[in-house]
């Protein structure tokens, strides 16, 4: 028999993850999938739940000196109706599932999934979001880049809840989404890419590329980006191929029921290479 | 077993159920409204779209303990309103329903759009439909009948 924590409170949130070992749950999109079992039985849920979409406390989208920061019961439909939210992330949300799941799941849960898969996930990682976790013991705060370690895999300790994500301010000069499923809505994607640059005077002054779905977790390679920023935009696309050969073997998708490896490295490069190709 | 309050096309019911049933059971099985149907079971087909606090909701991934508070809506609550009548009269007049099992979520999910946008353009209602699949009908015919609704709604003075 498991327990099933219903908190009031953050405090109460807290004090119950300092005493249990749970799922967290939000919207329950993930879980309540993962767990579901024929018509009309409980899901099957293997150790406690706390359930947390009605703390209100959790609910908020602000400006914290020049951050975006995100509450963990954040929807993704409160996400796009907020006039503070940066266009990438939009562009991401609204081609995730459709629009009840969107009104249900949170993107903190997307970030407590940590699904290779995860579209959100992509975006992040190219905003250089930092996650912020919370307990009894205080709150502390990392890169996403080291707090999802693996599939399914976060720097999470069992009395921790993820409070928020800071996405710090950006002004690229140009941004780029791509996602590739079977269809428009509602789908798990085969590869996503985010691409963003900013030039200055024709100067390549910042260069990063995000890649979902081809590897156990996001590709961002800070190395690459600075080994060609500081280019001038002529020199930067004389080295398409090598920029292209550098990531390549970052990108190193397996093949399953929604599409194959060969299929999600031949894409990836492709879209890398087009948006490379347009730089300028 | 815990008690849950929420909210049923109107009425405020208890039920004593455990906090991780889903919400499409408990109607199903325990409020015996079983205008909404399940798919898929795992949110991917919108047959059990319901309206939760005005926004369209899965109930089959919508553990009770989401729904403590909540004002909960349903096609068996839903059905008896003007606002419904304008809706289901457009399925029928354009061919939009044909086996049916789709259109109790389709009709809530127009529902929830109309909320928000009475006179949408048909991006939009694609967009909102994005997550019913019907089988039958290939969409243009619900997409026809939910713009002709929203003409007629806006005709006739609805509000929604």
């Amino acid at each position: 028999m498991v327990n099933k924590f219903i908190p009031k409170s953050l405090q109460e949130a807290l004090l119950i993850l300092s005493q249990h070992d749970c799922y967290i749950m939000a919207g329950g999109t993930d879980l309540m999938v993962m767990k579901h079992r024929s018509s009309g039985l409980l899901p099957s849920f293997d150790k406690d739940i706390i359930y947390i979409a009605n703390l209100q406390e959790l609910n908020f989208i602000k400006d914290v000196s020049g951050s975006l920061t995100i509450g963990a019961t954040a929807t993704y439909s409160d996400i796009l109706k907020s006039p503070i939210v940066p266009q990438l992330l939009k562009d991401i949300i609204i081609e995730i599932a459709s629009p009840s799941l969107r009104n249900m799941a949170t993107l903190i849960g997307n970030i407590g999934n940590a699904s290779p898969a995860g579209d959100s996930l992509v975006g992040l990682y190219l905003l250089d979001a930092q996650v912020e976790l919370i307990s009894l013991r205080g709150t502390r705060t990392m890169p996403i880049s080291e707090f999802i370690y693996g599939v399914r895999r976060i720097h999470r300790e069992k009395d921790e809840l993820i409070k928020s994500v800071i996405i710090p301010a950006h002004h690229f000069t140009q941004v780029k989404w791509k996602k590739v499923g079977s269809r428009k809505a509602e789908t798990i994607s085969k590869i996503t890419f985010a691409g963003a640059y900013t030039l200055e005077k024709g100067i390549v002054r910042d260069f990063r590329l995000a890649f979902g779905s081809v590897s156990i977790t996001v590709v961002r390679r800070p190395e690459l980006e600075a080994k060609y920023i500081g280019l001038s935009v002529k020199q930067f696309k004389d080295k398409i191929s090598d920029i292209l050969s550098d990531y390549g073997q970052y990108i190193t998708p397996i093949s399953d029921q929604r599409s194959t490896k060969d299929y999600r490295y031949k894409v990836a490069m492709n879209i890398a290479r087009d948006f490379i190709s347009h730089i300028g | 077993m815990a008690k849950i309050k929420f909210v049923i096309n109107h009425q405020p019911v208890e039920v004593d159920v455990d906090p991780s049933a889903r919400l499409l059971d408990v109607l199903r099985n325990n409020l015996h409204m079983m205008g909404t149907k399940e798919g898929c079971g795992e949110g991917s087909c919108g047959a059990c779209t319901v309206l939760v606090n005005g926004v369209s909701y899965s109930s089959c991934l919508t553990p009770m303990a989401n729904v403590i508070g909540k004002e909960v809506l349903t096609i068996d609550g839903f059905n008896q309103t003007k606002q419904y009548r304008i809706i289901a009269d457009a399925f029928s007049e354009l061919g939009a329903s044909q086996c049916g099992f789709c259109t109790p979520g389709m009709i809530m999910s127009t529902y929830a759009l109309f909320l928000s946008n009475p006179r949408p353009t048909e991006e939009e209602v694609r967009l909102a439909l994005s997550g019913n699949l019907c089988r039958c009908t290939g969409y243009n015919a619900i997409i026809k009948a939910v713009l002709l609704a929203a003409e007629e709604g806006e005709e006739r003075g609805i509000k929604w």
